[in-house]
């Protein structure tokens, strides 16, 4: 490949045939034309049938040399070898894709030191992402369809034109030679062995004395559309770049609410969520006692679809239900190429609302019930003669450095609120109450002891619940992993082609042979891409139908492949 | 095929080099897909307290600073005396304080308000829609965005009045 052609070739070659620069062996008669390849007697170069590639050309320019960069295929093992070593660098350290909630400038560095913090610093955290693997892609694929083309149309081309009678020494320096007597006339001799050779499966083209027998070809198209399915691959994983094509989130979704799936018009509601737990007897020996392992978790989803009024945060929307599934690990909710993977759970249970009863301490008696959500709570009730108003909401109660109650994060950990009661026996004004809904944090911030202190000793109303049935828990979150690819029919088509590319190259061997018949002598040669050991067989075989008798080993013209 | 050898490369290597440019190209600036200085910031649809729906589009031609807040932020809480001021200050010079209410309810938020006694537009993102598209983790974080819509810097924790004042006054030259 890389010697360089004489400033003056003559690519004439003596049968009157012209070929392009850069050819190996004649297009037409197959006579060798370098003068040191014609003189030596080694096997002849059979690549490509010895055609020029078709960006060989004697002045080349700045398009020209690009493009013969990436015609190379020692280039292109290069690159190859180069994302090699590139992809085994990413495989060092976990990639901060697979990581959900991880800040990756101060991870590293903790979880693996020094050696961690340089490895994020030289980009390698994201290895599969950054811009010179991404170019080594790129190359990989410059070359896949540049190499493809330069050699795969040149050889179509030459494997159209053969013409059946060769170059004596086209023959002899092939790697299966036969040079032996016959005693028939030669197109009667041809002529018998035509018949065996069509029963082979052979392809028979016969010129008097002179024999071409082929057999599938198609299988040199292989490497060819490898190629092809690799490039769609290819095309398809850049294309999962593009907006709507690929989305990979993980989202949480608790119990009996219906919860928006981001940048898409898409709503799943967790109806329920079950998880059982191994048995001790279950589980080996050495996890009794010290492991809590789940032996299955399930989220009985619904998911909608909105359908109207779905961007406008002023308006509800309206969902339609399309599809449900109970979503089990390895048993995704599917639907149009939206897929809700089980992923994870929290077992803690998140308060909704409760339905306390506003009740008179001395006498007993209950004024009535109302319900209070955790979110978005309604600001008045009606318990009887009594009117309650919701003054302040805490869904984390606590205390600011300055005293004042405030909320320390905007999760329902702690509920309070801060209601007025107004009505009978009460002053003007209304009397203030502090309730919190869970007891523990009644105790904790001592609810009595506030409200004495907001409503005096001779205060008589309370705020209580009275049944577990007033009290809504979401007794647990689901997480989930929503996913769409819609890049992945594709991925799979080219993995397809690729496949059938490997099954026609492999399976299949493209066999050749050229037989002369000249003054009682006849010269056979062979050529396939591989298996000699049973190409040889089969010529042995042929030959045999013609009562000639053949030693396979005879037929083994050296150069060393089996 | 002899003639057409040379437009056919040519066509050839086009497509590589605009598919392989796309392809390099996401990949060094697309990034996480948050916005980052000099790129266009997100648009939004909010439900404002006003009980309006409100969207970046509708303060085009304005100087925007978007304000990240929660009320149970104490940083969010002790800044919100110098964007109100800043507001008073910037707000017949064309720019505007947009506060985003992260996750909370409308009442915490009314209640808040009143209490801080801010009267710049506040709009609540429950669904924290907007966290997720302009990345925010910290909080406060306050964008400032230009009145072409691109976001001229980002600034993550508590501002004063004074830094307040000297990026607003950036962001109106600009």
């Amino acid at each position: 490949m890389s010697s360089k052609a004489p400033l003056f070739t003559n690519t004439k070659c003596e049968c009157g045939h012209q070929n392009p620069v850069g050819t190996v062996l004649c297009e037409a008669c197959g006579k060798p034309l370098e003068e040191k390849e014609a003189e030596s007697s080694e096997n002849l170069e059979m690549r490509y049938d010895g055609v020029a590639r078709r960006s060989q050309r004697v002045n080349p320019g700045i398009i020209d040399r690009v493009w013969n960069f990436f015609s190379s295929v020692k280039i292109a093992v290069y690159l190859i070898v180069l994302t090699l070593l590139g992809s085994m660098l990413g495989t060092i350290l976990p990639q901060e894709s697979t990581f959900l909630n991880i800040d990756a400038s101060t991870y590293y560095k903790q979880e693996y030191g020094t050696a961690g913090d340089i490895y994020y610093k030289l980009g390698l955290s994201h290895t599969y992402e950054s811009w010179w693997f991404v170019t080594l892609l790129v190359m990989i694929g410059a070359s896949l369809v540049i190499c493809s083309l330069d050699r795969v149309l040149p050889l179509y081309k030459a494997l159209t034109r053969q013409k059946i009678r060769k170059h004596r020494q086209f023959l002899t320096r092939q790697k299966v030679v036969l040079v032996t007597e016959v005693q028939d006339d030669p197109e009667t001799w041809v002529e018998r062995v035509a018949g065996p050779l069509k029963k082979r499966g052979y392809r028979v083209k016969t010129d008097g004395g002179a024999l071409l027998a082929e057999k599938h070809r198609f299988s040199r198209w292989g490497p060819y559309v490898i190629h092809i399915g690799l490039i769609i691959f290819l095309l398809a994983v850049l294309a999962r770049g593009l907006p709507g094509l690929n989305m990979d989130q993980h989202l949480a979704f608790p119990q009996g609410e219906i919860t928006q799936i981001p940048d898409t018009t898409f709503y799943l509601e967790n109806k329920k969520f079950i998880v059982e737990f191994y048995t001790e007897e279950e589980m080996p020996e050495e996890f009794r006692g010290k492991k809590v392992l789940p032996k299955l978790y399930e989220t009985q989803a619904v998911l909608y679809e909105c359908t109207a009024d779905c961007g406008d945060p002023s308006k509800k929307p309206q969902l339609n239900e399309v599809a449900s599934h109970d979503i089990r690990v390895n048993s995704p909710l599917s639907y149009k190429g939206l897929k809700a993977y089980q992923f994870d759970y929290d077992l803690t249970p998140v308060l909704r609302s409760v339905q306390p009863e506003l009740k008179d301490s001395r006498t007993g008696e209950v004024y009535g019930k109302f319900k209070l959500t955790m979110k978005n709570p309604e600001r008045s009730f009606e318990a009887g003669p009594y009117t309650v108003t919701l003054k302040e909401k805490y869904m984390d109660f606590g205390l600011s450095d300055e005293g004042q109650p405030v909320s320390v994060s905007p999760y329902p950990n702690a509920p309070a609120f801060l209601f007025l009661i107004t009505g009978p026996d009460l002053p003007a004004e209304g009397q203030q109450y502090f309730y919190f809904p869970k007891q523990v944090d009644k105790t904790k911030f001592q609810q009595t002891a506030i409200n004495d202190k907001l409503g005096g000793g001779s205060r008589f109303l309370e705020l209580e619940v009275g049944d577990m049935k007033d009290v809504d828990f979401s007794e647990s979150t689901t997480y989930l992993n929503v996913r769409v690819d819609r890049a992945m029919p594709f991925i799979w088509v080219g993995a397809a082609i690729v496949m059938l590319g490997l099954v026609l190259g492999f399976y299949w061997q493209h066999r050749r042979v050229w037989l002369t018949v000249d003054d009682g002598v006849l010269t056979l040669g062979g050529h396939t891409n591989k298996n000699w050991f049973g190409f040889r067989r089969e010529i042995v075989g042929v030959l045999g139908k013609v009562d000639m008798a053949v030693d396979e080993k005879t037929l083994d013209n050296g150069g060393g492949l089996a | 095929m002899g003639k057409a050898r040379k437009p056919v490369q040519i066509i050839i290597l086009f497509l590589i080099v605009l598919l392989g440019g796309y392809a390099i190209g996401s990949s060094v600036f697309g990034g996480d897909g948050k916005p980052k200085e000099g790129s266009t910031a997100p648009s939004f649809e909010l439900l404002g307290l006003d009980g309006k729906s409100h969207t970046l589009d509708e303060y085009k031609g304005k100087a925007v600073v978007l304000n990240f807040w929660g009320s149970w932020c104490a940083p969010c809480v002790k800044e919100m005396p110098a964007l109100q001021a800043q507001w008073e200050k910037w707000k017949d010079e064309g720019v505007v304080v947009v506060g985003v209410n992260v996750g909370e309810d409308q009442m915490t938020v009314e209640n808040f308000v009143k209490l801080v006694d801010i009267n710049f537009p506040i709009v609540m993102d429950p669904g924290r829609d907007a966290v997720r598209s302009y990345g925010i983790s910290p909080m406060p974080t306050t964008f400032f965005i230009n009145a072409r819509g691109k976001v001229d810097s980002i600034h993550i924790g508590q501002l004063d009045l004074s830094t307040l004042d000297t990026q607003i006054g950036k962001l109106v030259k600009r």
